[in-house]
């Protein structure tokens, strides 16, 4: 079990690493049609798409990074003031509850995929980009969500890990967030 | 089942799962996706895909990332330090100089990062133990910091700005500009309390005799203007029609980047590798908000809940004060619980076509529910702003800390009926300067 959770935790964190060099590539390509629009004055083509597509898919890959960081905001005020046994069983309802959409969804959207994939779907801008390329980013963040969901229930099933990660000495997340 | 029906167990099911803890994102969607399959079969689900991925599909939306970036940039080098020296030191004659100072360092601070905790843990971490160390109230020092924090989401460059305009098809140029009166008054009215206050107390912070050198206070200057510049710039870029808020945001962020990098010489890879992660995560947590409120909000009008509740409102013939005052109560309930940019998309759509109904305008709603938004960071029991306050000075009680922020919170309730009644602190600017409005929502 152990060796499971291991191996989706790493699994996240290179999704969050690939999702970071998504972003990182989204600015600097950015900066690069300022530069040609602007400076050059010559129209861009393939960037607007570019940076676009980039961002959806950083979304959809960084998902589980950021579940495994705890960075999705959530409504945290029982969680917070209900006693240890009704936070176990919130946080089960709350995994239960994403994860049933991350699943739903990761299936419709390898359907919509596909789709793609099969009848050559192209942007409709100049570029005429392959539509499959950033789609593939839907159903590969969202499976790889729904794994680290799975690996979140593991953990609070078998005790390995606080539910919501909340113990009596834990700061509140908003002061991690705030890097205090 | 009638549309109000559904809408009230739509309603009902979200908070309830919502009160579970899960992700906004994730709770939105299964509410999305459960409530089409109820009421429409599993078929419904076919155009789920394609709707979660068009609401990402959007140029505009880039500039969300880009902005976070330059503020996780700044946020992470040492500039809030520097700010608060250099406002100190030119503002420190003024009574209640200090937290004058502090107040001014967090709207600008606020206004480069855009983030409201990250602004309190900056300004606070330097201001709060400054304040008490010279002697000022621990109410004050608290409060003020508090408040402070919650500017940045009303001063541009705003991401909850770019949410609703996103969310209401209103123009994010005009929204931006439409916050910079209401926000300057805003920090007016929190420096004039504190200085009343103070002043009421008899309290003096500096000796008489006290002086900063003119070279100190010229010291004080090179290393913020820099960040300045790229802001005032980027504003000029933004109005002067040169570039989209996306390009400029995109060369902002890279500027600050660069700027962090030179000034504070943050060139190890950990230092980049901070920044990129915390804008990852800020940026993908919001983006996927984004996606999954437009897969919610597809439901909502596919099950004609919006259009129902739009109709029978205008039906209703409410005065259009009473209405945007129950609006007001219920976005303050709202901010009490939930974080702004889960408030704004999922509301903004329902809430847009009643306010245009009753002849409000949309961009000086914006601003509106931006304040309503900021008292809720101040408000417990998820006021992000005073758990960070509480975290830098844990020995003044939470009591304290609350009760100095109520007169902040009075000010911002006082804002709101200041731009109610003179809307045209909002308008006169984006219209003085892009000219009127064309058409609702534009």
């Amino acid at each position: 079990m152990d060796i499971f959770i291991r191996a989706v935790r790493a699994l996240s964190l290179a999704s969050g690493v690939v999702a970071a060099g998504l972003i990182a590539l989204a600015v600097v390509v950015v900066c690069q049609m300022v530069f040609i629009r602007y400076v050059l004055n010559e129209t861009t083509i393939w960037q607007t798409d570019f940076v676009t597509f980039s961002l959806v898919a950083a979304t959809f890959i960084g998902g589980p990074y950021v579940l495994m960081t705890k960075g999705h905001v959530n409504v945290d005020v029982l969680p917070i003031y209900a006693g240890p046994r009704a936070r176990w069983w919130l946080a089960l309802a709350a995994i239960l509850i994403s994860l049933a959409f991350a699943l739903v969804m990761t299936i419709l959207t390898a359907q919509f995929w596909h789709e793609a994939w099969e009848n050559n779907w192209r942007s409709e801008s100049m570029w005429r980009a392959r539509m499959w390329i950033p789609y593939a980013s839907m159903p590969v963040g969202l499976g790889l969500l729904a794994l680290q969901y799975i690996a979140d229930l593991i953990e609070l099933v078998t005790g390995r890990e606080p539910p919501f990660g909340i113990t009596s000495q834990t700061p509140m997340p908003a002061v991690k967030e705030a890097g205090i | 089942m009638s549309p109000t029906t559904q809408g009230i167990l739509v309603l009902l099911a979200t908070i309830a799962i919502f009160l579970t803890g899960a992700p906004v994102a994730f709770g939105l969607g299964f509410v999305g996706i459960a409530f089409l399959v109820l009421f429409q079969g599993p078929d419904s689900l076919r155009v789920a895909a394609e709707t979660l991925y068009s609401g990402l599909h959007d140029f505009t939306l880039v500039s969300i990332p880009m902005f976070i970036m330059m503020g996780a940039a700044i946020g992470s080098s040492p500039a809030g330090r520097d700010l608060y020296i250099a406002l100190d030191r030119w503002l420190y004659r003024v009574p209640g100089g200090l937290v004058v100072s502090n107040l001014g360092a967090c709207a600008l601070f606020s206004a480069l990062t855009g983030s409201s905790p990250a602004t309190c843990a900056a300004i606070g971490k330097m201001g709060i133990p400054e304040m008490r160390n010279r002697g000022y109230p621990d109410e004050v020092a608290t409060g003020s910091i508090c408040a402070g924090g919650t500017l940045g989401i009303l001063i541009p460059p705003s991401i909850t700005f770019i949410l609703y305009g996103i969310a209401t098809e209103t123009s994010i140029g005009r929204l931006f500009l439409a916050g910079v009166f209401p926000g300057l008054l805003l920090t007016g009215l929190f420096m004039l309390w504190t200085i009343l206050y103070l002043w009421r107390q008899g309290f003096r912070a500096y000796a008489a005799d006290f002086r900063y050198s003119w070279k100190e206070k010229f010291l004080s200057i090179p290393k913020v203007a820099p960040f300045i510049i790229i802001v005032v710039g980027i504003m000029y870029v933004l109005y002067g029609g040169i570039a989209t808020p996306s390009e400029a945001a995109g060369v902002g962020a890279a500027m600050c980047v660069l700027l962090a990098a030179l000034i504070y010489r943050m060139w190890k890879p950990r230092a980049w590798w901070e920044i990129l992660r915390s804008t990852t995560r800020e940026s993908v947590m919001i983006l996927m908000i984004i996606a999954t409120a437009v897969l919610f909000s597809y439901m909502l009008t596919s099950l004609y809940i919006t259009q129902t509740l739009a109709q029978a409102i205008a039906d209703a013939q409410v005065n259009p004060w009473l209405l945007m005052g129950m609006i007001n109560v219920f976005l303050l309930v709202c901010g009490c619980f939930i974080p702004p940019a889960g408030i704004i998309l999922m509301t903004a759509p329902i809430l847009l076509p009643i306010i245009t109904a009753a002849g409000f305008d949309p961009v000086w709603f914006g601003v509106i529910v931006t304040i309503n938004l900021e008292i809720g960071l101040i408000t417990p029991p998820v006021g992000l702003n005073l758990f960070v306050v509480n975290a830098i000075a844990p020995d003044v009680p939470t009591k304290t800390v609350l009760w100095g922020s109520v007169p902040y919170v009075i000010c911002m309730i006082l804002a709101i009926v200041i731009l109610s009644i003179f809307p045209e602190i909002a308008t006169w600017l984006p219209d003085y300067l892009m000219g009127p409005a064309v058409g609702p929502g534009k």
